[in-house]
């Protein structure tokens, strides 16, 4: 019995269900079946390369979602099986002994090993907001991430700098792919990222050596390729124009589309109506809560009020939406434009009388003529 | 009697002078053409979008509302845009009044002396306005903006629609526009626009027709017939 056998027989997991789980991310993927060999030889290989999880300014939500990663089993062992060599939160050495492990994967396996960074890199204030074992969160990405074979942004704030990055911005908060300018970045934004998107992109990258195809955001296309609106189950109702228009009302008991509460699913790019979450069990649009948002850049600054549909406009004192400008811009033009005519009625008003009285003049001589 | 018809030519003893030397035809069959159709898809457009931004209405008496109104949009969207490139076409080659030819030329003494002649007349600090044949030089100025606003409306009208497919050529074409602002802000910005063309309207129609008082010459009718009467000052 080979090693990966015996582990998934210490897992309690048959054979076939792992095949199956191959399948799944095969068509996850959108790969043909006769890839899912590939895929489960991929798995199953013994020079699989180490993981290294990094964490800066972020709130362990990603590696939350890793922890609760439980599609029947397998997807859990998959990330067992790649060797999370390091990650602060969840290995059991601490200090020291922590940071020489890091360290001797980054020399024995450099420019092979997988780096996954969780949270926003913090640059201000020369990196004192962020300091691990003496180094800053800068230069530990730099240093780690640099190394590394391909390296895999997870969450949104490592993505695109997410709440951290947000405006102020006290801590001066960049995403990975910032600071690593010439480096493969996958993103997989989120708050959090969905694990099985992590699984799906790992197991892409052992079966092929490569990142999946990506857009212009560095996400993988697979998992963001397609608007929630668009694979959204209550889009029927969009359409309809069946909305819910308060919280518990008739729409809202009867599932319909959440757009006047302030949905973002038209501007967000994520697979959640198809993948959702918790074992396929859910998302927030089924669970009658509109989408947030949060995979996409500059998401907090742009997709905030979250029960607004557009932004408020910073800057103004008072937030001030969308319509309130153009309403004042409409007032002030129409209000700026009845003045002027006000007044050049009133300027003309000489003229007028003297146009009246040529008129009558002229009147007056053209019926002599006719006579 | 054969002629009662009281012309000025027919009595020349009374010094009646017509003001217009003669008409000319200033604003060609196209160029009018393309004026109303924008007129008309502005407007379609203004309702259908302030729906979409709002759907007010409900859906029982009108199933599959919102995908109507969303249909009709972007078909007037299309019809707006072909007749905006048409119309920077027109501007390429059409005549010396729609055209480029015609533009107020700051190095020009005489244009910029017209431009200001206007400014006073605006801020009622002038009362005389020369005659002009073609545009108002400060109304150029605003469909100078208006245009940019145009060609902004349309190209984040299709950066919006082509989100439905990252994949679609068409969002190969626009998808830049995402890597410079978010598409919240893209959607936000083709919202007030909206407004910014409002407030544009109630000003054009304002000043066409305060000149067609002022100058009595036809501003408002050359735009359905396109004569406009070549005036004596
Ligand atoms: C005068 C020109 C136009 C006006 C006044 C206008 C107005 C609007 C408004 C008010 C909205 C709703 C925005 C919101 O609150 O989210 C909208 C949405 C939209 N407009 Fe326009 N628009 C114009 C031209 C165009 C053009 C040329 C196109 C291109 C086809 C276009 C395509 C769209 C699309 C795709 C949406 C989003 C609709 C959706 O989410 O289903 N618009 N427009
Ligand atoms: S609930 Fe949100 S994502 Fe779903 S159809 Fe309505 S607006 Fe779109």
């Amino acid at each position: 019995m080979s090693a990966f056998n015996e582990l998934l027989a210490t897992h309690g997991v048959s054979r076939r269900d792992f095949l199956k789980y191959c399948s799944t991310i095969g068509a996850m993927l959108a790969l043909p079946s006769t890839m899912i060999p590939k895929i489960a030889e991929a798995i199953e290989q013994d020079n699989r390369p180490p993981v290294i999880w990094l964490e800066f300014q972020d709130c362990a939500g990603d590696s939350e979602g890793l922890l609760r990663a439980s599609r029947p089993g397998v997807a859990e062992l998959v990330l067992d099986h790649i060797s999370l060599d390091y990650h602060e939160t969840i290995m059991a050495a601490a200090g020291h002994q922590a940071e020489a492990s890091k360290n001797a994967t980054v020399e024995k396996y450099k420019g092979q090993y997988i780096c996954i960074v969780e949270g926003s890199i913090p640059t201000g204030a020369q990196g004192a907001y962020c300091t691990i074992g003496g180094h800053s969160a800068e230069d530990i990405l730099k240093k780690v991430g640099g190394d590394a074979a391909v390296v895999i942004a997870v969450g949104s704030c490592s993505a695109f700098g997410g709440l951290p990055a947000a405006y102020p911005n006290p801590t001066g908060a960049k995403a990975v792919r910032d600071l690593l300018p010439n480096k493969t970045v996958i993103n997989l934004p989120g708050c959090p990222m969905n694990v099985d998107n992590l699984t799906g992109t790992i197991v892409h990258y052992l079966t092929f050596g490569s990142a999946p195809a990506m857009d212009r955001f560095n996400r993988p296309k697979f998992a963001y390729g397609k608007r929630i609106h668009d694979n959204c189950e209550r889009r029927s109702h969009f359409d309809a124009g069946q909305y819910v228009e308060n919280w518990g009302d008739y729409g809202h008991q009867q599932g319909w589309c959440l757009y006047k509460m302030g949905c973002k699913g038209p501007e967000t790019f994520h697979n959640c109506p198809t993948l959702r979450w918790n074992e396929g069990l859910s998302w927030p649009v089924m669970a009658g809560h509109g989408c947030a948002g949060c995979s996409e850049p500059g998401f907090w600054d742009t997709m905030m009020p979250m029960y607004r549909r557009l932004p408020n406009v910073p800057g103004f004192g008072v937030e001030a939406s969308a319509l309130n400008i153009g309403t004042a811009i409409v007032g002030a033009s129409a209000a700026i434009f009845a003045t002027h005519g006000a007044v050049t009625v009133a300027r003309n008003w000489k003229n007028v009388a003297s146009a009246k009285a040529d008129l009558r003049e002229e009147i007056k001589e053209h019926s002599d003529d006719v006579e | 009697m054969a002629s009662t018809v009281d012309t000025p030519a027919s009595r020349p003893e009374k010094q009646y002078e017509c003001a217009a030397r003669r008409f000319l035809y200033i604003w060609e069959g196209p160029l009018r053409i393309i004026h109303w159709v924008n007129f008309f898809s502005i407007i379609i457009l203004s309702v259908t979008g302030y729906f979409i931004h709002d759907p007010f209405m409900s859906s029982a008496q009108h199933p599959y509302i919102m995908g109507n109104v969303r249909y009709v949009h972007y078909l007037f969207g299309i019809i707006f845009s072909v007749n905006l490139l048409f119309r920077i076409y027109g501007f390429l080659v059409g005549n010396y009044f729609a055209s480029w030819r015609g533009i107020p030329n700051p190095f020009n003494a005489k244009d910029r002396k017209n431009f200001w002649a206007f400014i006073r007349f605006y801020t009622f600090t002038g009362k005389e306005t020369p005659h002009l044949l073609g545009h108002n030089p400060v109304a150029f100025c605003a469909y100078t903006l208006l245009f940019a606003l145009f060609i902004l409306q349309m190209l984040s009208g299709f950066a919006l629609w082509a989100q439905n497919d990252p994949g679609s050529s068409l969002y190969a074409v626009t998808g830049w526009i995402f890597g410079l602002v978010s598409n919240q802000w893209v959607r936000w910005f083709h919202f007030l626009v909206m407004f910014l063309i409002g407030g544009f309207v109630i000003n054009h129609i304002y000043s066409v027709v305060l000149f067609d008082f002022k100058s009595k010459s036809g501003e408002v009718s050359s735009i359905f017939s396109g004569w406009k009467p070549d005036r004596r000052d």
